[in-house]
Order: structure tokens, then C-alpha cells, then sequence
């Protein structure tokens, strides 16, 4: 393997590796437009030539491959001096439109020129005049060919990563201009990584320009519930100012790379999803009695529904439980579990109801038809179903049941009226089953509903317990791969609203079973330490990538 | 035609025909899109969904290949379209005042077409016919020298050809000398048997039936055959890199994209001696093993093209083409037009072009030897190269060696244009004086002072009067700062503005520039902007310096040396004749300029 010098530092790299990547694993940053390490390389842009000892001229760190004994300076004189040249022949026609121009802060062009460029500007001609300014070019994508370097990583994301070939470099020379071929859009299901790739101010997201400057923004690491890929994104968020956008916390979502996973990419569906997040949320628990209500009996699901706080309405749940307990019905109870869920909320529902309780749990619920494709997006949109099977399947030691295979489901032996009481998370009974189902189940059975959103099922169930989604809790969700993936919390649920754990725990402890786990972290632990799939797992070997279940290749779904 | 009206399905057959020629479907790319426009007079959105079809390219990719060639076009234009070349051979010669006189005669701008639908006037960068300046291409003929009354001519009657024929016989060598010309002044071209009389063909058989093709490579090593389209690069070489065991086909592709300013010699060679090209092809593809040759000709080269096309359809007919050539070789050619692009000429870009692309020169390595057409081994080689080779086989290495310089063996098609006396290809040794050459050429005109002197084609450093006495060989000229390029020498004498001549090579790199790398797209039209301010008398102090610094700064800085040759004429016209572009950023005119002028707009492509 050749070993080279880069700066000073010595790095042994595979052959064929190029000297922007040995930089980029020193930490050494080369300057860099038309490259991305996810696309072919153009070589066109021209900012990082760097000087490599011997060569006779300036060598483009991001073609140019390693040779053992090379020695590069990505900081000598010659090498700044090119770069600088180079600056200035990229903004001789741009229309230095910054103050109005939504990319800055996050503008390649701006920052290298606070870095490399500083010269004195002397450019007097007129500029190139370009067809499209703030045009928009698709449903996602907003086009200004001013702006545009021609770097051509959008062109290439169309025909490399997308495959959809919308986008090309139109004329020649200084008239070339990015622009979709004429009579089609920019609207393939991944289009919104173009914004993302592109280093200056010409493709930006019409969702969010305008919405906040970009240092405004938060940004905390996580994953993408939208479907069973697990994307790996960042949550941008802004809370100190409540003006930007009516008040929404999120303000995008941005991919975030995981080689094993999405790489640097994600799809439009999970890319716009995060308006969930702010909207149609559950703020407060609901009931359908003032005060307790007379244990087990079922509430006429068209009573009015009543806001609750928090003890009053986790005092009821547990009460029914309790008393379901003491009659020795809770072989009549089921729980709902959802792949919505994270694998430390499965675990402890798992824990409380079925080993603790013998509640029957199913994870069997009809799923809505959807569809994948055959890159990012799967047919699965939930995050977990594969968290979901692993923890549910290896219960052996309990004393509820897991129903399995042909055995009705809980969901329809409450439509019988086999059961008195049911606990449904996230899921949507409505959606799954049909209205008159949905509305039987409420008739029949005692319905709690623990879930973020207000869907037709949280309207009819008798109690309401609001939980927070994902961008509001810590925890891991286990992708399509069977790969363990950790989110993190971005900030706290909206008032009014409870992690998912903390609803679960909170109803142990007024069962008389507090756990010894309560935070993400340790739940996590206790799952390796029991869940033969998770072993050896920890939040820290999950590290930012995540890792495989133990048992990755032998759980199916 | 309007497209509606159009029959797609009529245009199967042709197309058919086409995509047989080619090893991939994305190579007819270009031939298809000129089947298109041939038919509609244009190509519509429905014809590049057409030719999308046809090449499996995607629709966005088919039309960047419309927009980046100037010869296609996405509205229909007048029946009679005048192109007038406004490059700097064409305007030492009065191009300028032919484009006023079409203006004013037909009542239009540049760009325009006349009401009645008849004419188109355009403007358009070197048609390599500076032998016949001022010179403008009819739809799809050249015509020139063109002065007042033979637009007077023209107008009358486009349809006829009243007009000086592209093959006229001005200016080419004495008759009989020479290995390269001689058979140039036989009527309508050296057809096959002329040529076969002429001893062709017996080369290629002395090479097929006696020598293996190592020694053809070392046949051509040892004759110093240096690469004529203005590298100069050791031919035997060249071809010496081409892996010996490759699973992958081996291509030769000719560069015959002749688009160099000042150049015009490729057009000779094709036009009228298109057999001794062909057997130079096939001796080279015999020597470097390969069964397929495709042969890259300028889309504005009509006449080359239909000529050469014939010959190859000669050839097939007496056995040189096709399969058991004289019973050792099969070999297939296929004859490809360009669609206007100087950059074409780059041998990476003309790759990219032939596989259906914009022409894009690529990162090197690997090197076209290595990995080529179609990511196969590929040798490129210029017209006059290959050319060169058939006489190295029947008369020897050693001959044909001793013909140049110790380094540079052979003769060369050197074309003298601009302020000469006859303008016209002049075949002499390598090592000739650029001094002989011009006065083989009859001299400065009119008995002039000479000024200066573009030795090797438009990217070339300029020469003045005083440094003619260089020999043209690749070796000497780069000695002496510039370089032997392709053979083009524009000649300019004392009436000639050195701003004005630089501004129009600006204008030529400023249209050319493929538009890839950063500091050549930008450098170019920067440096053309800032030459054709101080023109118009807007000139400021630090101007030159700006110039100087722009042309140093896309130096060497991209991925083809396209940048390098724009730079070259901006740093050697300043250097040698600063005075006078300080003269003119100060007084906003000159001596040699009656009033401050605008260069005729470049096309707006």
C-alpha cells in the first residue's frame, strides 16, 4: 500500500485511493465543488489542484491516485495562489446576490472566499446573463443559473444516483446553463438531494428558502422514521424563534451519510416528512369520564372526550389494569404494539404487559399497501418492524402469549368481543380495519391509545395518552437490514406530550412493578442483556452508524 | 417542413442504416441529428425524442448535444443560409466589410433571416478555408474570396455556384514536388485509379504481405513521423502503446476535425487525395491491430465528407475495405461527421464526441491507447499523419527521415494564409524557414512590410518580422518560444492592428471554450471582454495586466490544453507589441483603426 505525505503527515492508503480522499483521512480538508465522493468525478471545477512534488503542474487532488513517496502540499504558496485564481474566475459572472441569496452561510463559494479568496475584485465587464432566475424547476427544486459554477453534481446525481436523467449543461462556454431538459421536471423521488449536493446558491429547496437562516439552525443526528430503510439524517431546528414558521420547531431535514444505509442520500416522502413533527400533534391526555372512571366498564365511545392531566389519566390506566388483574381477565387484555415504536419502548411494553402482566402483545396489524423501490424506499413504512419482531419473538420466559401465525388477531378478537380492554400505540385502527370495526373495537373493549398524533382512533378511544415522536426521544430503531440505528433527541416533546418510555414506566410503577431501567440508554443495556439478537450491542458500538443485529441474517419479518 | 408534418417512420430506413455503422447506439448520435435537420431543417423537441430513441441517450443528454454544436439548430432558418467566417485570417482579408456589404444588401443583422424567408446571415469562426479569404460557407458550400460584386453574385442566384469552388487550384505547390500534394492539382480529385496508377495501394500491400506490424511500428519509429495536427508526437510511438494482448477491440480514429485558424491542409488531403489517407489508415490499423477505423471529419467539411465517403466506397469495391484484405487483414471504416466545435479536435473530446457526447476533452490517464473509443485501446492520428505513412513504407524509413530534420523526418502541408501574396498550401521539408515559406507564397502582399507572423495556427505564440528566420520544425519553433502547431501561418503586415487581431483570437477561444473547467469558460470570455472593451476606446490602465494575469491564471490549470492556447497569443501579442496596446487603452483608437470599432458578434450559440 503506498504511503505519501500530505502536509508534513504521513498516510498509508489503498492504491487507487486519491489525494483528496488520503487529505480527507487526515482531517485535512482540500477545497472542493464538483467533487463528491458519492459521484463519478468530473475534474472540471478546478479548486483543489494541489502541488505535488515533481509533477510540473498543479495536480486535481480529487483524480489524481496516490503514488508511495508522493509528497503534497495542499497549502504552499502555489497551491493557495491557484486557488485563489480560481475563486475568481468562478465568481467573475455570479451575481454576488448573497444578501438576498437563501444559501448563505452554508455557500461554498462564501466560505472558500473568506478562506482562499480576499482578493481585490477586478472584474469590470458585464456578466453572462442566464435564462432562469428563481425559477422553479420541479416540485421540490428551485433553479437560478446565475448562481450556478457548472459543477455539474446535480447532473451527475440524475443520471448516477437517481438514474432519471432529468438535468443537463445546455450550450457552451461561458453561456452554459444547468436546466432541466425542456417539457419535463425536476420531480423524481429523490430530487431534493440535488439541493443538498449543490455547493452554492443555484438549486435551492423550495420548502424551506426563506424559512430561517441556516445560523439560526440546530442540528441533532437521527434517523428517518418515513420507512423500514432508516435513513440517516439531520434534524435543523430552530426553538428561540417561534416567528420563523408558525411556530414549527423543524425546519428540514437533511440526509446524513451512513455507507451502509442511504450513503448520502434520502428520498423526497422521508425528506418532507418532518411536517409531522409540528402538526396534528396530541398535546394533552384525553378521557371520556370526569375524573376516574367506574372500573371495567366501557365509556360510550360518542361521550364527550375530556382533556386530563397527566396523574388523573395514568391513575385510570393503571386502575383498569389493576383491576383487570384482580378479576383475572387480563387474559382479555391485548396490547398493540407499532413499529412506529423504538426497540427500548417495544422492550419495556414487552416487559410490563407480557412478563409482567401476561397481557397478550401482537405485532401482527395489517399494514397499508405502499410501495418501495429498488434504492432507498420500502414498502414497509414504518422504522422498526424488524426491532419490533426480534424483541417480540424472543420471548420465551413469560406468561403472556404471543400470537403467532394463522391465530386471529387481537385486533379482530376485539371486534368479537373477546376481549375487554386494549392498548393500542400509534397504530390507527380506522385506517387498518375500517370505520366499523374501529367503532365495534371502542364498543366492545376498553381502548387506550398511546400515540403522538391525532388520528379517527385516538378520537374514539376512551383514554388518550399523547406520546412524543421520534425527534423528541432518544432510543434505536432496527432497519429493513436488521441494522440497530440510534436517534437521538433533538428536544423535549411538545408540552403536554411523554416519551413513549417514560408512559410505559410511569404505568409500571402505579402496577407495583417499577423498572430498574428507565432511560433509553440503560433500557438499551437491558435489552443486549436479555434479547439474544441485541447481545453485545451498546450504544456506544452503535456509534453514529449503527450496527447489525447479532442475529441479523436469522430474524426474517 | 413543420414537425407536425413530419414522418418519423420515414426516417427508419436512414436510421438504420446509420446505427449499423456504429459499435454502440449512442455513437450515431451526431449522424442522426444531422438526418433530422437534413429532413425538418431543423430539430424540434419530437426530433430529439427521436433521436433519443434511436441511441438509448437520455433526452436531456441529446439535447445538451444540440445546444453545445453549432451546426444544429432548434428553429428552422431561411433556405439560403450565409455563413460568413469572421475569424482572423478571414479579417486580414476584409471579412468585415463582406459582412457589412451582406447586411446592407439584404437588409438584415447578423442572425437574421429575411422576410421572404430567404436568406440567413450568420457569423461563424474559421471555416479552414483561409486560403480563399475573405471566404463564407453557403448552406453547404464554400465560397470566397468574396468581395462587393461576388455578393452581388451571390445574392442573384444562391443556387448556382457563380463563385471561386472550394477546389480551386490557387496557391498550392510547384507541380510534381512533394510526397503529400502531388497529386492535388489532378481534376476532381485523385480517384482510385489515378491513384493506383499513381503506385497507391502498393504500401499497404508491401506492409499486409511482407512486414509483421512490429516492423511497421518500427518502420514508422524509424522515420520520425511526428503527429501533424500539431502535438507532434512520435507517430511509431504512439502506436507502440497499444497493449499487445487486449480483449477489447483496438479502434483507429482519425482526426481529420481540421478546425485549427489558419489551417486548411486535412481538407487537401481528404478532398483530393482521400486514397492516400486511406492507406495510410489501413497500414496504421494493420500495424496496431485493429479491424474497425472510424474517421471524425468537420460537420462543415461537406464536400471532404462526400468526397472521402466515395473513396471509402472505391476501396470496398477493389478489395482495400472489408474482409481479407490482400488475404492477411479485415478491417471495417466508418466515415463520421462532426457538428461544430473546434474543441472536437482535442483527441479526448473528439472521443467523447464520436460516442455521442458534448465534446468534452477527459482526464488524462488513461491516455486513448489504453483506454479510448468506447473504453477500448484507440490510437487517434491526424489526416497528414496518416498520410505521411504509405510514402514511408514503399521508399523507407531512412528516405523519408532524411526528407525533414534530424528529429522531425518527412515534408509538411504548411498552410500560408492572411497577408501573402497566394494564399494556399505550400508542401515543404520540416526544417523549412518561415521566411521561404512566405515567400513561396509570393511574399508579404502588395509589397508590404511584414509585421508579424502566427506560425503554427491561431493558438500559436505570434512571431515578428524579425524572428522569421526560424526553421518550422516542431523542435526549432518550440525553441524559439511558440510552437509548429499545425502548420497554419497567418501572415500579418503593417496595416495590421495588433489589438484588434488579438480580440479576434479572444473571440475565437471565447466561442470555442467547451465550457468544463472553471478557469477556461470564465478566462476566455473574460479575456475576449476586456479586448473588445479597450477596442471600442474603453480601454483602462491595468487593463493589460489584467489580460496577462487572466491568461496566466487558466494556464495550465484544466483538464486539455485548450485554456493554454488561449492564453498563448494574449501573452505574445502584449509582450511583443505592448506599445501599441498601450497606445490604444490610452488614446481609445490607433493609427492603424480610422475610429474605434466592434468586432462582428460571435455566433450566439
Amino acid at each position: 500500500m503506498p504511503t505519501l505525505t500530505i502536509d508534513g503527515q504521513q498516510v498509508t492508503v489503498p492504491p487507487g485511493t486519491t489525494i483528496i480522499q488520503a487529505a480527507d483521512q487526515l482531517g485535512i480538508t482540500i477545497p472542493r465543488y464538483c467533487y463528491h465522493p458519492g459521484l463519478s468525478i468530473a475534474g472540471n471545477c478546478r479548486i483543489c489542484l494541489v502541488e505535488v512534488e515533481k509533477a510540473p503542474k498543479l495536480q486535481i487532488a480529487c483524480y489524481t491516485p496516490v503514488a508511495d513517496g508522493m509528497v503534497v502540499h495542499t497549502g504552499s504558496d502555489k497551491t493557495l495562489k491557484a486557488r485563489q485564481e480560481v475563486l475568481e474566475f468562478l465568481l467573475a459572472n455570479h451575481p454576488l446576490d448573497c444578501p438576498v441569496c437563501d444559501q448563505a452561510g452554508e455557500c461554498e463559494l462564501q466560505n472558500y472566499y473568506m478562506d482562499h479568496g480576499r482578493y481585490e475584485a477586478r472584474f469590470l465587464e458585464q456578466k453572462v446573463k442566464k435564462s432562469k432566475k428563481a425559477t422553479p424547476i420541479g416540485p421540490t427544486v428551485m433553479l437560478d443559473q446565475e448562481r450556478c459554477i457548472l459543477c455539474s453534481r446535480c447532473v451527475r446525481f440524475t443520471d448516477e444516483i437517481s438514474k432519471t436523467s432529468e438535468l443537463g449543461i445546455f450550450h457552451r462556454g461561458d453561456h452554459a446553463e444547468l436546466d432541466v431538459v425542456p417539457g419535463r421536471a425536476l420531480d423524481n423521488a429523490y430530487a431534493g438531494n440535488v439541493v443538498d449536493i449543490c455547493p452554492v446558491g443555484a438549486l435551492t429547496d423550495r420548502d424551506f428558502r426563506f424559512k430561517a437562516r441556516v445560523w439560526y439552525l440546530s442540528s441533532s443526528p437521527s434517523v428517518c422514521p418515513g420507512c423500514s430503510r432508516g435513513c440517516n439524517i439531520e434534524i435543523h431546528y430552530v426553538l428561540d424563534r417561534p416567528y420563523l414558521a408558525d411556530g414549527a420547531r423543524v425546519m428540514r431535514l437533511k440526509p446524513r451519510y451512513n455507507p451502509a444505509v442511504n450513503q448520502w442520500w434520502m428520498c423526497d416522502e422521508g425528506r418532507y416528512g418532518y411536517k409531522a413533527i409540528d402538526r396534528a400533534r396530541l398535546v394533552q391526555p384525553m378521557g371520556r369520564t370526569q375524573g376516574l372512571s367506574p372500573q371495567g366498564t366501557v365509556p360510550s365511545a360518542d361521550s364527550v372526550s375530556h382533556p386530563l392531566v397527566w396523574d388523573l389519566a395514568m391513575t385510570e390506566a393503571a386502575q383498569h389494569l389493576q383491576e383487570a388483574q384482580t378479576r383475572n381477565q387480563l387474559g382479555q387484555w391485548g396490547v398493540l404494539p407499532s413499529p412506529q415504536m423504538t426497540n427500548e419502548e417495544l422492550f419495556l411494553a414487552r416487559q410490563l404487559f407480557q412478563e409482567r402482566l401476561g397481557v397478550a402483545c401482537d405485532g401482527r396489524v395489517a399494514e397499508r399497501p405502499a410501495t418501495g423501490d429498488n434504492f432507498l424506499m420500502t414498502a414497509d413504512k414504518s422504522p422498526n418492524r424488524r426491532g419490533m419482531a426480534a424483541i417480540f419473538s424472543e420471548t420465551t420466559d413469560q406468561k403472556g402469549t404471543v400470537p403467532q401465525g394463522d391465530s386471529p388477531l387481537l385486533a379482530e378478537r376485539a371486534a368479537a368481543g373477546e376481549l375487554k380492554g386494549l392498548i393500542v400505540f400509534d397504530h390507527d385502527l380506522v385506517a387498518l380495519y375500517g370505520e366499523a370495526v374501529a367503532r365495534t373495537v371502542a364498543q366492545r373493549v376498553f381502548l387506550i391509545y398511546v400515540g403522538s398524533h391525532d388520528t379517527a382512533t385516538s378520537r374514539l378511544a376512551h383514554l388518550v395518552l399523547p406520546s412524543a415522536v421520534y425527534a423528541e426521544k432518544d432510543g434505536t430503531f432496527t432497519n429493513v437490514d436488521g441494522r440497530v440505528q440510534r436517534i437521538v433527541k433533538a428536544f423535549e416533546p411538545l408540552s403536554g406530550a411523554r416519551g413513549g418510555l417514560e408512559i410505559v414506566a410511569d404505568l409500571a410503577r402505579r402496577l407495583g412493578a417499577a423498572f430498574p431501567h428507565t432511560t433509553a440508554a440503560e433500557v438499551f443495556r437491558a435489552i443486549g442483556a436479555s434479547v439474544p439478537a441485541f447481545q453485545g450491542l451498546t450504544y456506544e458500538t452503535l456509534g453514529a452508524h449503527g450496527a447489525p443485529l447479532a442475529t441479523a441474517e436469522a430474524v426474517t419479518v | 417542413m413543420s414537425p407536425a408534418a413530419v414522418d418519423w417512420a420515414s426516417l427508419d430506413p436512414p436510421a438504420a442504416e446509420i446505427l449499423a455503422r456504429y459499435d454502440q447506439r449512442k455513437a450515431a448520435m451526431l449522424p442522426l441529428l444531422h438526418l433530422v435537420q437534413g429532413r425538418v431543417g431543423c430539430i424540434p423537441p419530437e426530433g430529439e425524442q427521436w433521436v433519443s430513441d434511436k441511441t438509448g441517450v437520455a433526452p436531456s443528454h441529446v439535447h445538451e448535444v444540440v445546444t453545445f454544436y453549432t451546426m444544429y439548430r432548434a428553429k428552422a432558418i431561411g433556405r439560403c443560409h450565409i455563413q460568413v467566417c469572421t475569424n482572423l485570417p478571414c479579417v486580414l482579408r476584409g471579412a468585415e466589410s463582406v459582412l457589412a456589404c451582406l447586411t446592407e444588401r439584404l437588409g438584415i443583422d447578423v442572425g437574421q433571416t429575411t422576410p421572404d424567408g430567404t436568406f440567413t446571415l450568420s457569423s461563424v469562426e474559421c471555416l479552414c478555408a483561409c486560403e480563399i479569404a475573405p471566404m463564407a460557407q453557403v448552406n453547404d458550400r464554400y465560397v470566397g474570396p468574396l468581395d462587393r460584386a461576388a455578393v452581388d453574385r451571390l445574392l442573384e442566384d444562391p443556387t448556382l455556384a457563380p463563385l471561386t469552388p472550394s477546389l480551386s487550384p490557387q496557391g498550392r505547390g510547384r507541380e510534381g514536388e512533394g510526397i503529400l500534394s502531388r497529386r492535388f492539382s489532378q481534376a476532381g480529385g485523385a480517384w482510385y485509379d489515378a491513384y493506383v496508377a499513381d503506385g497507391g495501394y502498393e504500401a499497404a500491400k508491401q506492409a499486409l504481405t511482407t512486414m509483421t506490424p512490429q516492423q511497421v511500428i518500427d518502420e514508422v519509429m524509424r522515420a520520425n513521423l511526428r503527429g501533424l495536427g500539431g502535438a507532434g508526437f512520435p507517430t511509431g510511438k504512439k502506436w507502440s502503446f497499444i497493449p499487445k494482448s487486449s480483449p477489447k477491440p483496438v479502434y483507429l480514429v482519425v482526426n481529420a476535425d481540421e478546425g485549427e485558424p489558419g489551417t486548411f491542409k486535412d481538407r487537401y488531403l481528404l478532398e483530393r487525395d482521400p486514397h492516400a489517407v486511406l492507406e495510410g489508415m489501413l497500414i496504421a490499423a494493420y500495424a496496431i491491430g485493429s479491424h474497425k477505423a472510424y474517421i471524425y471529419i468537420r460537420g462543415e467539411y461537406v464536400e471532404a465528407y462526400q468526397r472521402f465517403c466515395r473513396a471509402v466506397e472505391e476501396a470496398r469495391a477493389r478489395g482495400w475495405v472489408g474482409r481479407g484484405v490482400q488475404g492477411r487483414w479485415e478491417w471495417d471504416v466508418t466515415v463520421h461527421r462532426g457538428a461544430g466545435a473546434y474543441i472536437c479536435g482535442e483527441e479526448t473530446a473528439l472521443l467523447t464526441s464520436l460516442e455521442g457526447g458534448k465534446g468534452f476533452p477527459r482526464l488524462k490517464p488513461p491516455f486513448p491507447a489504453i483506454s479510448g473509443l468506447f473504453a477500448s485501446p484507440t490510437i487517434v492520428n491526424n489526416v497528414e499523419t496518416l498520410a505521411s505513412v504509405p510514402p514511408i513504407i514503399r521508399r523507407g524509413a531512412a528516405w523519408f527521415a532524411g526528407l525533414g530534420t534530424p528529429k522531425q523526418g518527412g515534408m509538411r502541408l504548411f498552410s500560408l494564409c492572411g497577408h501573402v501574396e497566394r494564399p494556399g498550401i505550400y508542401e515543404a521539408s520540416a526544417g523549412v524557414t518561415l521566411r521561404s515559406l512566405i515567400e513561396r507564397a509570393g511574399g508579404v502582399r502588395a509589397g508590404r512590410p511584414l509585421k508579424a507572423v502566427v506560425p503554427g495556427g491561431i493558438s500559436a505564440k505570434i512571431l515578428t518580422a524579425q524572428e522569421i528566420d526560424v526553421a518550422m520544425d516542431f523542435d526549432s519553433l518550440a525553441a524559439a518560444g511558440t510552437m509548429a502547431g499545425s502548420g497554419g501561418v497567418i501572415v500579418m503586415d503593417d496595416t495590421t492592428c495588433m489589438v484588434k487581431a488579438l480580440a479576434t483570437a479572444a473571440k475565437f477561444f471565447a466561442h470555442e471554450s467547451c465550457g468544463q473547467c472553471s478557469p477556461c469558460r470564465e478566462g476566455t470570455g473574460w479575456a475576449y471582454k476586456i479586448l473588445s472593451r479597450i477596442l471600442r476606446g474603453d480601454g483602462r490602465p491595468g487593463d493589460l495586466d489584467t489580460l496577462l494575469s487572466v491568461a496566466g491564471n487558466m494556464e495550465g490549470k484544466t483538464i486539455c490544453v485548450f485554456a493554454d492556447a488561449a492564453a498563448w497569443p494574449i501573452q505574445s501579442y502584449i509582450r511583443k507589441f505592448r506599445e501599441e496596446f498601450e497606445h490604444h487603452v490610452r488614446e481609445g483608437h490607433c493609427d492603424l483603426l480610422s475610429s474605434p470599432v466592434s468586432l462582428s458578434p460571435a455566433c450566439p450559440h
